[in-house]
């Protein structure tokens, strides 16, 4: 099913890996030199920079070609006859997504991704316009219109198993999101079946996933695993709309009481719930996706559980939050250090990989230049004639008002 | 054939010894796990979130809490992080130097952020300076220059070259909104000083390492600056070839140095600029698109042959 072999993939796998293991000086030079020789692929890479630009440039050319096309060949076409043509491009992109890769062995090389996300696009595209009269939301939609969104998360998901591109994964899980409200006005069934599908999914994740713990997959299901566990907790958390975050493409914030009391307070205790077994089974099974999804969703339910419950939130209540994060992560590290080694339970707070480094280093460039724009408040109005906010001309909001 | 088959093949060649086969195969199997990144991570978050918080308090309540209070709490926050950071730290070397503890980085830009808190208090609630920020944001881009290079922050560095930026007038969340000759004088004079800063510092081996921040924040800078000049309906030219200037240095940049990000700076806003001087008042639709499809496609193929010279072969 997957377009690149085991065998390809592995490859690439213990070339990165070697890179990485020169760099940290767990091998001299000379054996990377010589076992180098043994991981060379017939597919052809790309750095990550040039990749974004072939995919911009990709995307530029498909999106005008499919222009100039409607342009010279169908002036005034109908509706119908515009669907069929999308769905021709959205045949076309994905033929030749599977020529450059079978041809050309690209990998991870922007082209053939750019082409396979078009494809994605246009048969939704295609579908929609050619059967059901092109208005994409409407108050009372068709109910077999959900084979737009149906026909989106079945195709991203083939091109996620096929030319295995990790972010085709949660674009089906945004098409998947859009389903339930075909079949029900219900906000609650709504979550309700959304949740059941990643639920579904996860299922299928943890069954497959076993086999190929120690293989290049392991990633990928890490990742597929990662956000299922996500998706489950975003579809489940009624007030994230407080944070104004999701409210946005969960089609508006809702208020509390739209849910039924009973629905409402399960909703609270599985938010409760779902941390702490994401993060126990990420720390098991040694995942670090999975892991980093349990922080998250540990921290957002910090974060709503005052609105959940209705209490009013405090100015200082951040601070809390920030005292909190510091005291776990310096707890940890000092339980860590204390191990022999450095090491506990299979654990390390030091850095082996090189990787790391690299991360670290430009996190640090690009948050420290970011930061203290995003984290001044804005205006406020609490009392007279005391404002503080801005976050003006860098330096950390110290051009701000009070 | 998966890693660890590969390893046990190596360690039976000779190609690696059976110390390095058992501590590879164990990464790879997960012995030990790091959690490096991710404890790194939750000490930012920890830190932006606290100092987030600390704002806002002091917006909310600072006419309850007084003047007092809130600066003591301010400035005894400020005292601890200064302390720490200086009762920590090695003696001072210009090569890169690995952090004492793990939370000193994050404590120094903790104390940065504070200080930032602190003097904008200072000048809204006293007017010291008479709401000259000017010379609040320089004085604070000379303490921010100082502290990255003393104690080696790549965090401390980046506020520093946002305050310097401030100072220049820049401002990058409003940045749409004052596409001025006069911003753009100022981002360009700003591009110059930091480029040339970083360049003699580099030259003189104080903290090379820091040069990478400085070019890339130069150059979306620069570029953006240009940009802007070649989107003005008239007086455009100079600004045109200036652009193009600029471009080739970064790919030429990009290309000796390895260094892809300028490949794509110089890819992608050239051909931003050079689109919008060559479809400047085309309104016919078939032209457009048809430009759209032949230049994209060259740029494919230039990049695209870049990508093969340059790229990892695999």
């Amino acid at each position: 099913m997957r377009l690149y072999s085991a065998s390809s993939e592995e490859t690439l796998r213990a070339r990165q890996l070697l890179t990485d293991w020169v760099g940290e000086g767990f091998l001299t030079k000379e054996q990377y030199q010589r076992l180098e020789q043994e991981t060379i692929s017939d597919l052809r890479t790309t750095n990550i920079f040039l990749r974004l630009v072939l995919f911009l440039f990709t995307l530029i050319v498909v999106g005008a070609a499919v222009g100039l096309f409607f342009v010279v060949f169908l002036s005034r076409p109908s509706e119908y006859t515009t669907g069929v043509f999308f769905l021709i491009f959205a045949v076309l992109c994905y033929a030749a997504a599977e020529v450059a890769v079978s041809q050309a062995r690209l990998y991870r090389y922007g082209i053939e991704e750019a082409l396979a996300g078009c494809s994605v696009g246009f048969l939704c595209f295609g579908i929609q316009i050619a059967f059901f009269s092109g208005a994409l939301y409407s108050a009372k939609p068709d109910r077999p219109q959900f084979l737009v969104p149906a026909a989106g998360a079945v195709f991203s998901l083939w091109i996620w198993r096929r030319f295995g591109l990790w972010y085709a994964f949660p674009a089906a899980m945004i098409f998947v999101l859009f389903l339930p409200g075909y079949w029900t006005f219900s906000h609650s069934a709504q979550r309700l079946i959304v949740a059941a599908f990643y639920a579904t999914g996860l299922i299928c994740v943890r069954a497959v996933r076993s086999r190929h713990r120690f293989d290049y997959l392991n990633d990928v299901w890490s990742l597929v695993e990662a956000f299922l566990w996500l998706g489950i907790y975003l579809a489940i958390n009624l007030q994230l709309w407080s944070l104004s975050l999701p409210a946005k493409w969960w089609g508006g914030s809702r208020p509390a009481s739209e849910f039924a009391r009973p629905f409402y307070w399960t909703t609270w205790v599985l938010i409760w719930c779902l941390p702490p077994i994401v993060l126990t089974r990420g720390v098991r099974h040694k995942d670090r996706f999975v892991i980093a999804v349990g922080a998250i969703v540990a921290i957002l339910t910090f974060v709503t559980n005052k609105p959940y419950l209705g209490w009013q939130r405090h100015t200082w209540d951040p601070m809390l939050l920030g005292i909190l994060l510091t005291a776990v992560a310096i707890f940890i590290r000092r339980w860590l250090a204390r191990g022999t080694g450095g090491i506990r339970r299979g654990f390390t707070a030091g850095r082996i990989s090189g990787r790391d480094k690299l991360l670290t280093n430009a996190g640090s460039a690009v948050f420290g230049l970011l930061t203290p724009q995003s984290i001044t408040p804005a205006t406020q109005t609490s009392g007279p004639g005391v404002r503080f906010g801005g976050g003006r001309s860098g330096g950390g909001g110290a051009s701000g008002d009070f | 054939m998966t890693i660890l088959a590969r390893l046990e093949r190596w360690k039976e060649q000779g190609a690696i010894s059976a110390e390095q086969h058992a501590h590879l195969a164990g990464l790879c199997r997960g012995e030990p796990f790091s959690i490096f990144l991710e404890l790194n991570v939750v000490l930012y978050a920890g830190v932006v979130a606290f100092v987030a918080g600390l704002g806002w308090t002091v917006t909310t309540w600072s006419q309850q809490l007084g003047d007092i209070v809130v600066l003591t709490v301010l400035s005894t926050l400020l005292a601890v992080c200064s302390w720490y950071c200086y009762s920590r730290t090695p003696a001072w070397s210009p090569a890169e130097t690995p952090a004492p503890s793990p939370i000193f980085d994050y404590v120094l830009y903790l104390g940065s952020l504070v200080w930032c808190v602190e003097l904008a208090y200072l000048e809204k609630r006293f007017h010291v300076l008479s709401g000259q920020w000017d010379h609040y944001l320089l004085a604070s881009a000379g303490l921010f220059f100082f502290l990255a290079y003393r104690f080696d922050n790549r965090f401390v560095l980046s506020l520093a070259l946002s305050s310097l930026a401030g100072w220049f007038g820049l401002t990058i969340s409003h940045w749409p909104s004052h596409q001025d000759a006069a911003y753009r004088e100022y981002a360009l004079l700003y591009c110059l000083l930091v480029c040339v800063g970083g360049a003699l510092l580099q030259r003189r081996n104080l903290k090379p390492h820091f040069f990478g921040t400085y070019l890339n924040i130069v150059a979306n800078i620069l570029f953006w600056a240009l940009l802007s000049g070649v989107f003005q309906r008239q007086g455009y030219g100079l600004w045109f070839f200036a652009l193009l200037i600029a471009c080739g240095a970064s790919l030429a940049w990009g290309l000796a140095r390895r260094q892809f990000a300028f490949v794509a700076y110089a890819a992608v806003y050239g051909y931003v600029g050079v689109s919008t001087m060559l479809v400047r008042g085309v309104t016919d639709e078939t032209f457009l698109l048809s430009y759209f499809v032949i230049t994209a496609i060259t740029m494919l193929v230039a990049l695209v042959q870049i990508a093969r010279s340059f790229g990892r072969p695999a």
